[in-house]
């Protein structure tokens, strides 16, 4: 194919070009191009790489904050409580949760969270799979091992084969503390969830600073919550510019390539932008508080609360020792 | 949606690929388009426009009016949540995009720059930027060569093409941008605030560049605040008001 002579080889710096530019179009520019190919569907599809799929989920972070940020301000009951009560709240019955040995006792718990859950107009298919898709199936997979003989030694209930001529088989006292352990991840994680979900997040800091969480964690968290959704826009913005510039389909090792990048250049953009965020925050007399308007405040609700929190730790512990003589 | 069963055309002899797309009529076309982010804050709301081949259309209107993401929309870069849209006289939809005749076609022939030029510049360096595009249409070395060298001297990036993008001025990574985009020579450009972040000079000649790009046939849309490019590029505006809806479009004066 004929290469276009560019008039920019021969024509520089005339006019009001800036210094350096040359002034004329290069004419292949401003000469029609034919179509790369006819303009319409052929059948053969292009369905997202891993890239996509990636970028999808990181937009997603975005998505469940929002929506997150929206059950928070939703009326509730645990909406209604001053946040302190709700991470105190959390506190105690994370430590009820680990002295419960019984898995009837956890069972109660979890309970007792999806009851909250509901009375506190938290979807409760989405509170499900956020809790059972994440950390107690992975706790599950770490704690596998653990059950079988060659662990934790005990009554082999289900026979699994010969090693090295030895029987391993899952033992009862090994899936006993598989379960508890589970149980209790899921107890945990979904108190937890629940405190997240129906707080908003500037509320949630400002009651770990006035709880006496030291000032570096608090302002540490605050930053990396900025960061995430500034860092998540950039990325996907990044991807969408790319898409725009993608004619052809990618391959996986290109897709790779770019990722690699784009995490060097996040690196680079990160540290820049974490100075001049700072900077921006000190301008405005910024020094490690974080303060909002309508400061919290115990009302009878939190009483209520504190009162309910006592009567189930009482109840659970009470029991646990039933259960156990 | 149908397909139809036109010949692919790939790599050399692209230049010879027929082109039986209407030459006439809208080469962008909107219908009732409605759009809302997270399906929760509106950007589009019922908007409908028609923009004609080789036509210049300002877009105008107040921040938060959803101008950047009209432009998205037109690029294909997110899809309408009610409403049609039909460039080249093909509907455009997630699903047709993923059509890969389809997709080297529609990303072939339009191009858009965006408002946030950080986000554009993905690559190690400037020429691996600028050639990003070209190489992508299967362009062959020595046409992407000149391609790039000719837009670095146009740009006035000759000395930097070696420099990583993320390390430039504002003005630099704003021509870079603009430059990776022209390169592979689309139909139909797209500019978000084209003009932000360029010095006035550069400003003033990258008009004339628009308004030659223009008169060479290409259809130019520009959203922009910038009261030089409304006055000097004769174009048609449109303004898409707070409400995200579009109010009354009109000719510019030349």
């Amino acid at each position: 194919m004929d290469r276009p002579a560019s008039r920019a080889e021969t024509d520089h710096g005339t006019g009001d070009a800036p210094t350096g530019v040359s002034r004329a179009a290069p004419e292949w520019l401003v000469r029609p191009q034919v179509g790369l190919c006819p303009c319409g569907c052929i059948g053969r599809r292009s369905r997202a790489g891993f890239l996509a799929r990636t970028i999808d989920g990181l937009a997603d972070v975005t998505r469940q904050a929002v929506f997150a940020d929206e059950i928070a301000s939703r009326p509730g009951l645990l909406q209604r409580l001053d946040p302190r009560t709700k991470l105190l709240g959390l506190l105690v019955l994370l430590v009820t949760a680990s002295f419960a040995h019984q898995v009837v006792l956890l069972a109660a718990l979890y309970l007792l969270s999806l009851v909250l859950a509901a009375a506190s107009a938290v979807p409760i298919g989405g509170f499900l799979k956020r809790v059972w898709l994440t950390i107690p199936l992975f706790t599950a997979f770490v704690v596998l091992p653990a059950t079988t003989n060659l662990i934790t030694p005990g009554e082999v209930v289900v026979p699994l084969g010969t090693w090295f001529g030895h029987p391993v088989g899952l033992t009862l006292q090994g899936l006993t503390g598989a379960v508890l352990l589970v149980s209790r991840v899921a107890v945990s994680v979904s108190l937890a969830l629940l405190v997240t979900v129906t707080t908003s997040w500037p509320r949630l800091l400002e009651a770990l600073r006035s709880l006496r969480i030291p000032r570096m964690f608090v302002t540490v968290g605050a930053m990396a919550y900025r960061y995430v959704f500034v860092l998540v826009e950039v990325v996907t913005d990044r991807y969408t510019a790319r898409v725009a510039r993608t004619v052809r389909r990618e391959r996986t090792k290109a897709g790779r390539s770019f990722v690699v990048a784009s995490a060097g250049a996040l690196f680079g953009r990160a540290h820049q932008l974490s100075g001049e965020v700072h900077d921006a925050m000190i301008a405005r007399g910024y020094v490690g508080e974080c303060r909002t308007l309508d400061p919290p405040s115990f009302q009878l609700a939190d009483a209520t609360a504190a009162a309910g929190l006592v009567l189930i730790v009482v109840s659970v512990l009470l029991a646990g020792r039933a259960l156990a003589g | 949606m149908a397909h139809d069963q036109r010949r692919v055309v790939h790599g050399d002899d692209h230049q010879h690929a027929p082109d039986l797309e209407p030459r006439t009529g809208p080469v962008l076309s909107l219908e009732g388009a409605h759009y809302a982010y997270l399906g929760k804050y509106p950007a589009l709301d019922d908007v409908s426009l028609s923009i004609d081949r080789g036509e210049a259309v300002l877009l105008l209107g107040p921040n938060g009016g959803g101008k950047s993401t009209l432009l998205k929309v037109l690029a294909g870069l997110v899809f309408p949540d009610a409403g049609v849209f039909t460039a080249f006289g093909q509907p455009v939809t997630e699903d047709a995009l993923e059509d890969e005749q389809f997709n080297e076609a529609f990303r072939s022939r339009l191009g858009v720059v965006f408002q946030n030029t950080e986000a554009q510049l993905f690559s190690a360096s400037v020429r691996d930027e600028i050639s990003f595009g070209p190489l992508n249409m299967g362009l062959d070395q020595d046409e992407v060569r000149q391609r790039t060298d000719d837009l670095c001297a146009l740009f006035g990036l000759a000395d930097l093409v070696d420099r990583a993008p993320y390390q430039l001025s504002g003005g630099q990574k704003k021509r870079v941008a603009i430059a990776s985009v022209l390169v592979m020579n689309p139909e139909v450009v797209l500019f978000d605030e084209p003009t932000a972040a360029l010095d006035p000079e550069t400003q003033a000649w990258f008009l004339e560049l628009m308004v030659e790009l223009h008169a060479a046939g290409k259809t130019i849309v520009v959203a922009t605040h910038d009261q030089q490019t409304i006055d000097r590029l004769p174009a048609r505006g449109i303004v898409l008001g707070p409400d995200h809806r579009l109010e009354n479009s009109s000719a510019t004066p030349t």
